[in-house]
């Protein structure tokens, strides 16, 4: 019986298409959402979790502000002084310091005007930490040595794209008027960040900003097999010794993953939150048009009872169409869901060379779970109109207009 | 005072034993007593008598179906009708009945009662000797399944079902699975003309056409009664005679019972009762009183 009464839903859904097909865009809205967020979610952590391992596993950042306010810290203008950071190499466990500071400077190129990022620092200490642990290698030209010396690196994005003319190795590049002489440009370091900026000694740095010279950040480098926390509690215990910076955070490689992946899980669960509600939308849809079918089928759920439906087989109608509705909603909507992850992952790893998505790394099974999941929504949304119809008396319903 | 046989086993108040007649005893109405085979029955006139004599075998058992004191209320917020009004009536296996009287004279009220598809505010509802005004909803569904075949007045097919999806309709919710009861329909839509048109939907089919598929549909579980709700009332005199003549054979040559609302005079004519209602009541010694059986 329960073949023959499918049989008959299916036939009921083809004889008002659009109605249907409408509900179920309802439900694969939603649907397409949650699949999109859960197939970039591992994509996204495994992204910047390499992006943070590619950061450097023996390098520690320090920055002004609280742990919980690094953002408010960085831009409230307290700077290390540059000695306070040198003197962490004192640290038997301190490879190199590297006090850094940051800026964004116009600068000119063949009469062309970009606003520019610098990242500043001594030579002596940019390139070891740069080369070692970042894994740049110079493209064209070398590194300058001499701290005075009007000379500038430049990123690869930076020399290759940034100006309408590629900037080579010996061109002079302006500086909030002061001309630098280009004297290597960098290979790509995969960070969107780091292509992009232009790298200046710590003199020139301050002399064409004319900001007061200080270290935003610092970059520490442990020596290889020391205890990287150890270290940090050093580094901690040392800092607070100096009077410039009151707050400072130490991040290190798991604390970085830590609150990175604390950011992702909350922006993820916010998303689903998002994507939920509108499958909650979808589900009242469902609703709406069982409803609506229950009213406008009133005569057809009277003949029906007339020639022998009992109660059960009038609900079983309408509980398989609004299941039938539901499962098409999540196939679909897990079919569609892929594909714009898909399509979303080609276009980040184009333009950002990040890969958020593959086929392998879906939870198939997660997907199974949604399948459930629509059918018994599309169930329960069933479940009030189906009542309704089923509890018609015959005679009332055939006198339905 | 010596009294008829009970008429139901649950009825204990006498009625005239007239099998159309239905009235019932009163302290100012006086029954005459008649015996046939030995057994005293009582009637209210001669004319009662008379008719009974015509076929004791058949009126003195059960009917098939047996209204008595049938009422049907319905409220509408504080306004209340009485559409039937202490119905009595029987209907006789194997019977051609037809209902008249003026329109909301309660002719379909009280075919939806016969046919188990509305329940009567009061009274009794016999289904061959069994009280059905009571019972379950899944009762009601399985006896219209097996007993009844329905034809509206209004075709009432199915729309997104084909002809033939449609005359087999009512074996899915029999749970009748047979493919021997389905050849047999397929069979009839040769008989009624309509091979051709079995995978047309209705909004494809004209009015007649609609109405044979209609009356394939009420055949589909061989029931033993058929209802029909004016099923000529929408057809032209030719049609309408097609489709009459098909029951009426049903009811003459497989002795199927047929119970059928009618406004047309010619139609009330071939039948074996006539049961007039007028606001509610039926009319002892109107038209039907005029009827001789002919069993």
């Amino acid at each position: 019986m329960l073949k023959d009464l499918l049989l008959l839903t299916l036939k009921g859904i083809r004889y008002r298409p659009m109605r249907s097909w409408l509900t179920i865009i309802g439900i694969v809205i939603g649907i397409m959402l949650v699949v999109i967020i859960l197939a970039l979610s591992a994509g996204t952590t495994d992204a910047v979790n390499k992006r943070l391992q590619m950061f450097g596993s023996d390098l520690l950042i320090i920055l002004p502000g609280k742990e919980t306010s690094i953002v408010s810290g960085l831009f409230g203008g307290q700077k290390f002084s540059f000695n306070d950071i040198i003197d962490l190499e004192k640290i038997s466990g301190v490879k190199t310091a590297m006090p850094v500071d940051t800026g964004t400077l116009n600068a000119d190129f063949k009469g062309e005007k970009k606003a520019i990022f610098i990242h500043s620092s001594r030579w002596n200490r940019l390139r070891p930490i740069f080369e070692e642990s970042r894994g740049a290698k110079m493209a064209n030209g070398s590194w300058p040595t001499d701290e005075d010396a009007n000379e500038v690196v430049l990123g690869y994005l930076a020399a290759n794209s940034l100006f309408h003319d590629k900037v080579r190795v010996g061109d002079e590049v302006i500086v909030q008027s002061k001309r630098l002489r280009v004297a290597g440009i960098l290979e790509k370091m995969g960070e969107q960040n780091d292509d992009n900026s232009f790298y200046m000694s710590w003199s020139i740095f301050h002399l064409v900003s004319g900001t007061k010279p200080g270290a935003m950040t610092a970059i520490v480098k442990i020596r290889s097999r020391e205890n990287i926390d150890l270290v940090a509690r050093q580094i901690r215990f040392q800092l607070e010794q100096q009077k410039e910076v009151r707050d400072f955070t130490i991040l290190t490689p798991a604390a970085t993953t830590e609150i990175v992946g604390g950011v992702l899980k909350l922006v993820e669960l916010v998303l689903l939150i998002i994507a939920l509600v509108s499958l909650v939308v979808g589900a009242v849809g469902i609703m709406n048009t069982m409803y609506t079918s229950v009213l406008e089928r009133t005569r057809q759920i009277g003949v029906m009872k007339a020639i022998g439906a009992s109660d059960d087989a009038i609900m079983s109608l309408f509980l398989i169409e609004s299941g039938i509705i539901g499962i098409v909603g999540g196939v679909l909507g897990i079919t569609l869901g892929l594909l714009m992850s898909y399509l979303i992952g080609v276009l980040v790893e184009t333009f950002g060379g990040v890969i958020l998505f593959s086929f392998a790394s879906v939870d198939y099974s997660a997907l199974f779970v949604i399948i459930i999941i629509t059918f018994a929504t599309g169930v329960l949304s069933g479940i009030l109109p189906a009542r309704q119809a089923s509890r018609l008396e015959p005679a009332e319903a055939l006198r339905y207009e | 005072m010596k009294k008829s046989p009970p008429l139901t086993k649950q009825d204990s108040v006498m009625e005239c034993r007239d099998p159309v007649c239905g009235m019932r005893e009163t302290d100012s109405f006086v029954f005459l007593e008649k015996k046939f085979g030995g057994i005293s029955y009582f009637f209210c006139s001669e004319i009662c008598a008379t008719r009974f004599k015509t076929n004791p075998k058949k009126f003195s058992v059960e009917p098939m179906i047996h209204l008595h004191d049938l009422w049907k209320t319905f409220r509408t917020g504080s306004v209340v009708t009485n559409v039937l009004r202490g119905v009595n009536v029987h209907i006789w296996k194997g019977d051609f009945t037809a209902i008249i009287g003026a329109s909301g004279a309660g002719k379909s009220t009280l075919l939806n009662m016969m046919g188990l598809l509305d329940r009567p505010t009061s009274g009794g509802l016999f289904l061959e000797e069994k009280n059905v005004a009571d019972i379950s909803d899944e009762e009601r569904a399985s006896f219209r399944s097996k007993k009844f075949g329905f034809v509206f007045q209004q075709y009432n097919l199915i729309p997104w079902l084909n002809a033939y999806d449609n005359a087999t309709l009512p074996l899915v919710f029999s749970k009748i699975n047979d493919g021997g009861q389905k050849a047999k329909i397929q069979s009839r839509f040769k008989e009624v003309g309509l091979w051709e048109r079995m995978n047309h939907r209705p909004s494809e089919l004209s009015g007649g056409e609609q109405q044979r598929v209609a009356l394939l549909r009420a055949f589909a579980n061989d029931p033993e009664i058929i209802i029909g709700d004016e099923p000529t009332g929408n057809l032209d005199s030719e049609t309408g005679n097609k489709i009459l003549n098909i029951l009426i054979d049903l009811n003459k040559i497989e002795k199927k019972t047929l119970v059928i609302v009618t406004h047309d005079a010619d139609i009330a004519a071939r039948a074996d009762q006539i049961i007039t209602l007028r606001d509610g009541e039926t009319i002892p010694g109107h038209l039907l009183h005029k009827k001789t059986y002919t069993g």
